[in-house]
């Protein structure tokens, strides 16, 4: 399975500050790949960075075999980005959020239309996007941002904490819209501490901590590896 | 250019809000009706007013000057009979504005050509500088009989000698050189009409790069504040891209503001300058101005409108790093002040004292200004100072392609996401 996108030796320093000391992963062609850890391990940095937003301080970061710091647009052409703690113009209805963001990606308004009918119909919010975003409650706003992140089939998905502050039929639905895109051939690099989504989402793991990576692998060879019954206590195991 | 266009539509429609357009028709319906008001005010002013006279005197003299007065378009309520005070305490509850005393005596002292005395006792009611006027209309009269008076004396003296030349035997031919252009007329009138001129431009200027400013300022925070610059970052759109569509739609809803709060100004002027105007003054200083080639031609406009608009580049190219500098919309509102500062120092200056006279370091701190530039560019486009017009312009021009390039190197950084200006607390940086 070729990578489509490949991190080695990838360092960040915020002046003295190391966020990332050095980490390896590579997200294969149409698998979940999981970065999991505890608050300012690193995850957001490096998903940061592979969306082209922060430049890495030292190490390499290829997308599709390109040089990801020498060709951000090509990258942007090909990804979608939901950060953890996005949000949509309020005063927009939500239809025409979904048309602005189209606007970027699209050829042609065919596909644009084509664009926002897919999104529409992830979200499922029917007549509600006729109605201005900032009427929206957290949910309806997250599925909003997850359609605009997969309307187009991306190459690579990049969602920070794509569940995060979402109550558990939500968070569901979310997860089953993940994988029902990953089988359509998206990839999908997503940071969670939520050792329990990861499970049940990804296709593999690195786990992380104080920026550097513990360990990599598919949820049951670490379990394994580490004979434990979940992720949780593997990467308490990884820590010491 | 397609995704360009998609940017800045967005753009214009998160600017023009309905509370703008209501604030601006509010703005042209308020300056209006204070006009409309000034102006009624005025032509009551103007008008025909009520005075008081007491004429203790009964002479011819004083007949003479009640009916100049009546000439001047003055009511006259004639307290004759009453003693000062009661003649006061009547005026006052009427509704004269004055009350004009002549005395006994008045005119035997005129026949003698003794200086005569009169009084005028105001009433202010209130204070505007309309209220007082009727005073000055008074004494405008008095003056007029005084050089009548005289005259008739000095030609019953001396038959055969003009009283005018006897009276003002040095003549003064006074002339304006410009340049190398020379006509006859008065500095002082110069001067004022063009300081009026150039009053236009600071104003115009600190509208505009106000509102402009804020534009972007806000434009940049709100991204900010509503977690939506993340994600504006990562489409497949250039970062340069970003930023012109942010300063252009700032710039044109800027412009048409700005535009209609003059248009809401010069109503609110129109209504008070027009009536008080003395367009005779105002018709000769013009034909002295034209003779002195004091006048834009299309390339003096030119000059001019080039110069406002590097102003407007430079006021929006520094807004867009201030906006990146602040957090939220509420501490983008905080962020305008430097900017306003520096539109406002050049203003003061301009209004108070000539730049050209100030100490090196003071001109040369005015000078390193961008703002101050249009300030002065009317000026040296009469002065023919072609040298410091390009200068200046020159100088405008490389602030704004600095700034330019600062900001979009922020845009196509780290900075974007990390330049904050905070006061006090320290932040972790992002996991």
């Amino acid at each position: 399975m070729s990578n489509v996108l490949t991190v080695r030796g990838l360092k960040k320093s915020y002046g003295a500050h190391a966020a990332l000391a050095g980490i390896d992963f590579e997200v294969r062609a149409g698998e979940v790949f999981a970065l999991i850890g505890p608050n300012g391990a690193g995850k957001t940095t490096t998903l940061r960075i592979a969306a082209t937003l922060l430049t890495s301080t030292a190490g390499e970061i290829t997308f599709l075999d390109r040089d990801l710091r020498k060709e951000p647009d090509f990258v942007r052409e090909k990804i979608s980005y939901l950060p953890e703690e996005a949000g949509a113009y309020k005063d927009m209805k939500g239809m025409d959020y979904l048309r602005f963001m189209a606007g970027f990606y699209g050829r042609d308004a065919g596909e644009e239309k084509e664009f926002v009918e897919r999104a529409a119909a992830i979200t499922e919010l029917g007549n509600r996007l006729k109605t201005k975003v900032g009427t929206y409650s957290k949910g309806m706003t997250r599925k909003l941002l997850l359609a605009r992140a997969l309307m187009t089939r991306p190459v690579l998905a990049i969602l920070d904490e794509p569940t995060s502050g979402l109550d558990v039929l939500n968070a569901l639905d979310v997860r089953e819209i993940i994988r029902r895109y990953v089988k359509e051939g998206t990839s999908v690099l997503l940071s969670s501490h939520n050792m329990l989504e990861i499970e049940f989402l990804s296709d593999r793991v690195g786990l992380i901590d104080k920026g550097r990576i513990l360990d990599t692998g598919t949820p049951d060879e670490l379990k394994a590896k580490h004979a434990a019954k979940n992720l949780e206590e593997v990467f308490r195991s990884s820590l010491r | 250019m397609k995704r360009f266009k998609n940017l800045l539509q967005k753009e214009v429609k998160e600017l023009v809000t309905k509370q703008l357009v209501i604030s601006l028709a509010f703005t042209v319906l308020l300056f209006n009706a204070i006009g409309q008001i000034s102006k009624k005010e005025v032509q009551k002013a103007v008008g025909i007013q009520t005075i008081s006279v007491l004429d203790q005197d009964g002479s011819e003299g004083s007949r003479a000057l009640l009916k100049g007065l009546e000439s001047a378009r003055f009511k006259i309520v004639d307290q004759t009979g009453k003693g000062k005070d009661e003649a006061l305490a009547s005026a006052k509850a009427g509704e004269s504005k004055l009350l004009l005393v002549v005395p006994a005596g008045f005119g035997d002292s005129l026949a003698e050509l003794k200086p005569s005395e009169i009084e005028t006792y105001s009433f202010m009611r209130s204070f505007s500088l309309i209220g007082a006027r009727g005073q000055v209309v008074v004494q405008s009269v008095i003056s007029a009989l005084n050089e009548t008076l005289s005259n008739n004396f000095l030609a019953a003296k001396l038959p055969g000698a003009d009283p005018v030349s006897l009276k003002r035997p040095i003549k003064s031919r006074d002339f304006v050189v410009v340049r190398d252009r020379t006509a006859e007329g008065s500095a002082g009138l110069i001067a004022g009409m063009l300081s009026q001129q150039s009053m236009l431009i600071p104003i115009v200027l600190m509208m505009i790069v106000i509102y402009s400013s804020q534009m972007v300022i806000s434009a940049v925070a709100m991204e900010k504040q509503n977690k939506t610059l993340e994600t504006l970052l990562t489409v497949p759109i250039k970062r340069t891209s970003i930023i012109t569509a942010k300063m252009f739609a700032a710039g044109l809803v800027g412009l048409i503001s700005a535009g209609v709060y003059m248009f809401a100004f010069k109503g609110f002027i129109g209504g008070m300058g027009e009536e008080v105007a003395a367009a005779g003054a105002r018709a000769s200083g013009t034909a002295l101005m034209q003779k002195l080639g004091l006048t834009f031609d299309t390339t003096g406009y030119l000059i001019l409108g080039l110069s406002l608009f590097l102003a407007i580049l430079v006021a929006l190219a520094m807004a867009m790093i201030l906006g990146v500098l602040a957090e939220d919309f509420r501490s983008a509102q905080n962020m305008i002040m430097p900017l306003m500062f520096m539109v406002m120092i050049p203003y003061f200056i301009s209004l108070f004292a000539d730049i050209d006279t100030l100490s090196l370091p003071v001109k040369i701190l005015v000078l390193a200004i961008p703002f101050s530039h249009p300030f002065l560019v009317s000026q040296n486009i009469y002065l023919g100072h072609y040298g410091m017009i390009a200068a200046g312009l020159g100088y405008m021009l490389l602030v704004f392609i600095v700034l330019v390039i600062y900001a979009a190197r922020i845009f196509s950084t780290d900075k974007i996401l990390t330049m904050k200006l905070r006061f006090g607390k320290k932040k972790a940086p992002a996991a």
